[in-house]
Order: structure tokens, then C-alpha cells, then sequence
């Protein structure tokens, strides 16, 4: 894309992002709130794509449809006003997490205006694009795939857990 | 989008494949159903449904109620756009079209939770609930599979994966990857037998059961839109795409998504809905390990007869 359509994009996708952030914590109804959340990423997920970063784009589009879903999905389970009938206050601690928030947000601001980015666009077939997918997926995929076998392990764990009935019996 | 090419008649070819494919489909379940083809009957039922007035319902979050459908809709016609059609013709072409494919799908998930949700009434939300069941049941498996077709191409753009089966399709190569993914394509459009969200008899339309005028008739044309991807996409990953002897190869492309579609709507005709739980348990105690098996297999097949 040109400069200006990226511009185009980028801009009022950001804004729209910024907006239903922080919306998210200014709803009471939990459904909302996850579901203004899905907006906000998914937001986040066309942002990648207008600056050509296709990959994480679409990935980041796909991974939080479902998983923001499910977290509305656990929230109306859990909690005591799923619905926001009662206009329960989403904010805790509201002095301390402000300070904190926007402490991290001017820092990375500032990191991100002051770091010096290569002005070079690297190619697919550069020589360093290359040595890092062959690292990524030789000697390092152990490490990953260690990684995911423990995760793998600790949902089926934690499922069977939960699971009602435990290991006494099946529930059905 | 680096490595999309966009022309700029896609747009309107997408949306002419949706259209023209979601009549189609009208027609295909008019035959499945034992009915003569009746364009009277098919654009009547819809000129009904459009002069029907919109029910609004009276509650706070009515408003995800009427958002849902243009979701849904946009959810189908994205899914569309990256089956690759023909050739010269292939929607959006991109790099992880693998990826993208399931990723517009995945927005189905939302869009039957805001319909649900949104109606407010008990047996929509039942519905929403059990829909969301039902995608935790199809979502691994189906992206598992597609991993394992995509092996053999060593590639996640569409268009590589329909090449590489130009001597044999890959239903041949990885029967077990079809057997998977035929259930969860289904399950994506909430078919028969998959259709829990609504479960007509069970739950009366369920998410979709406060749905009317423009409403109810965006989300059928969106179930249909649906159907045409997914049968879409099983004729480009499983039956070679478009090709084939003699016939031209969008002509081929055609006739496989056409059978595809038959047959997912035929089965469902014939399947009864079997209990939720039922589905969730084989979902996850079969399907899933028997993906992982199907990406194993996929990844032999590729070092013997691809590498």
C-alpha cells in the first residue's frame, strides 16, 4: 500500500482502537466488555495488516475471535452481574493503576520516538531473514516444542480438574 | 498487504460469487428437500422476508442483536474471498490464505454469541451458549487439518496447495485430513446436523429465533454464503481445485464446490442432531488426537512423494 492509504488505514483504525479500549473498562455488563475487547484486537489485527505486517495480522484475527468469545463465555459464569443491570463499577484501585498505566505508556512512547529504527526494508531472502528461520526452526524448536508439550499438559491437567466428578467416575 | 494482489474488479467478482453461489445453494436445499427447483418459491420466501417487519428487542444489549447479522455476513463473504476460484481468478491471494480462511471464519463465533446474546430471551442465549460449545468442538480440529494439507505444498497460499495436486488430489494423499475436516465445515455453518445454535424442534431457532424481516434474511443468505466457502475450500484443498481434463478450469472448480454442497446438504438432510455433550466428548477425546495423527501422516507424505 502507498504511504497515504496506509495513513488512511492506520490512523482512524488506531483511534477506533484507543476508543473501544477503554470502553472496555467503562461498560458494567461482562458480555460488553469482551466483546468491545474482540473489537479493540481485532482492530489491532487490521492495524498489522495496514502496515504490512500480514502474518501476525491474520493471526491476530483469528486467535482472538474465539478466545475472546470464551473469555465473555467464563465471564458471565463468574461473575455476580453478568449482565450489567446493576452498573457495577469495572475499576479498582483507581489512583495507583492510572499512575501506573500512563507511566508505561509515556515510557514506550518515548522509547519508540527516541530508538533509532534501520530505515532498511530487509526481503524475505536476505541472508539474516534466512539464519533466523533456520535457528527458529532447528535448534530452537526443541525449546518451543518443550514449551507447548507443558502447556498441552497443564490444559489437559487442569481440565481434568475441573472436571466435575474428578477422577471418582464419569459424570454422565 | 506485501504480498496480496488485489485487482480492482475483485471486490465485485466476490461479491457476484456470493450472491450467484447463495442462489444456487437455495436451489440445492429445494432439491435435497424433494422439491422441483422453484425460482418463484426462493426469491418469494425472500421478498416475504424483506417486507416483514424487524423485531427490536427490549433490552440493553438489543443493540448487538441487529450488528450480529452484518457480522455474520461479512464473516461468510471474507471466508469467500480467499478460496481460490479459478487461475486468473482467486478473490484476495494471500501468502497465509491458510490462515486468513479460518480467521474470517472464526468471526462466525461472535456474530451467533451477539445474536444470541443479544435477543435476550432464554432459549437464544441456550443457543448462543451451545453454539459456543460447538466451535470449541470444530475449531481444533479444522485448523489442525489444514496444517496438514498445507505440508505437502510447503506453502499457506491457497493457490500453491491447488498446484501441488495437479496428478493426484489431496483426498487420495490424506484421506484421514477429509474424514476430519468434513464434519467441522459442517459444523462451521451450523448445518444439519450440526445446527445446535438454533436446533429447530428443540430449541425453536434458538440464536436466531427473535429474528425477522431483514434481520432473518441476512443471516440465511450469510449460511448460505458460508456453505459456498467451505464447499469452496474442500474443492481446492481435497479435489485438486480446478484441475481436470477437457472441461475449462473454472468450470471444474465449479462442478466440485456444486458436488461438495450437495452432499454436506444431502447428509444433513438424512443425520439426525445428536446431544451436544455427545458431540463436545468425541470432538475432544477423537477428532483432536486423531488430528495430530493426520498431521503426522501429512508430514510422512510430503518427505516421501513431495520432498
Amino acid at each position: 500500500m502507498s504511504n497515504l492509504a496506509t495513513a488512511l488505514v492506520f490512523w482512524p483504525s488506531t483511534a477506533l482502537m484507543l476508543v473501544t479500549g477503554a470502553n472496555v473498562f467503562r461498560t458494567s455488563s461482562m458480555a460488553r466488555a469482551g466483546l468491545l475487547l474482540l473489537a479493540a484486537l481485532g482492530i489491532e489485527g487490521l492495524v498489522f495488516l495496514s502496515l504490512a505486517s500480514e502474518f501476525l495480522g491474520v493471526l491476530q484475527l483469528l486467535m482472538m475471535s474465539g478466545e475472546m468469545v470464551i473469555m465473555v463465555f467464563f465471564m458471565v459464569m463468574f461473575m455476580p452481574d453478568p449482565g450489567g443491570l446493576m452498573g457495577m463499577d469495572m475499576t479498582h484501585d483507581k489512583r495507583r493503576a492510572a499512575t501506573l498505566a500512563a507511566a508505561v505508556g509515556v515510557g514506550l512512547a518515548v522509547l519508540a520516538v527516541l530508538t533509532d529504527w534501520p530505515a532498511r526494508v530487509i526481503g524475505t531472502s536476505a541472508p539474516d531473514v534466512r539464519a533466523i528461520g533456520f535457528e527458529v526452526m532447528g535448534r530452537s524448536m526443541v525449546t518451543f516444542l518443550f514449551a507447548a508439550m507443558t502447556i498441552l499438559f497443564a490444559m489437559v491437567g487442569g481440565v481434568l480438574l475441573a472436571k466435575h466428578g474428578g477422577r471418582y467416575g464419569r459424570d454422565d | 498487504m506485501a504480498a496480496g494482489r488485489v485487482s480492482d474488479l475483485t471486490p465485485v467478482a466476490v461479491l457476484g460469487v456470493a450472491l450467484g453461489g447463495a442462489v444456487i445453494v437455495g436451489f440445492l436445499e429445494q432439491v435435497v428437500a424433494g422439491l422441483r427447483p422453484a425460482p418463484t418459491a426462493l426469491f418469494g420466501s425472500a421478498n416475504a422476508a424483506l417486507h416483514e417487519p424487524l423485531s427490536r428487542p427490549d433490552v440493553r444489549d438489543g443493540w448487538l442483536f441487529h450488528l450480529a447479522p452484518g457480522l455474520l455476513l461479512l464473516a461468510a463473504t471474507a471466508a469467500l474471498a480467499f478460496v481460490p476460484w479459478a487461475p486468473g481468478f482467486r478473490g484476495i491471494d494471500l501468502s497465509t490464505g491458510m490462515i486468513a480462511f479460518p480467521a474470517a471464519l472464526a468471526y462466525v463465533t461472535p456474530a451467533i454469541f451477539m445474536a444470541g446474546w443479544g435477543a435476550g430471551r432464554p432459549l437464544a442465549v441456550v443457543g448462543a451458549f451451545r453454539w459456543l460449545a460447538l466451535m470449541l468442538a470444530y475449531a481444533m480440529p479444522l485448523a489442525m487439518v489444514t496444517t496438514a494439507v498445507a505440508a505437502p505444498a510447503g506453502s499457506l497460499r491457497p493457490v500453491d496447495i491447488v498446484d501441488v495436486q495437479h496428478a493426484v488430489p489431496m483426498a487420495i494423499v490424506q484421506p484421514l485430513a477429509l474424514v476430519l475436516w468434513v464434519p467441522a465445515i459442517l459444523a462451521v455453518c451450523f448445518l444439519r446436523p450440526f445446527d445446535f445454535p438454533q436446533a429447530p424442534g428443540e430449541l425453536g431457532g434458538g440464536a436466531f429465533s427473535e429474528y425477522r424481516g431483514l434481520d432473518a434474511a441476512l443471516v440465511g443468505l450469510a449460511q448460505r454464503i458460508l456453505l459456498v466457502a467451505v464447499s469452496g475450500m474442500t474443492a481446492a484443498l481435497f479435489l485438486a481445485g480446478w484441475h481436470g481434463p477437457v472441461l475449462p478450469p473454472a468450470l471444474w472448480m465449479a462442478v466440485k464446490t456444486l458436488g461438495v454442497a450437495l452432499l454436506l446438504l444431502w447428509a444433513g438432510e438424512r443425520l439426525p442432531r445428536p446431544g451436544i455433550d455427545r458431540v463436545v466428548s468425541l470432538a475432544w477425546k477423537v477428532a483432536n488426537p486423531l488430528a495430530i495423527v493426520a498431521i503426522a501422516w501429512g508430514g510422512l507424505m510430503t518427505l516421501i512423494f513431495y520432498s
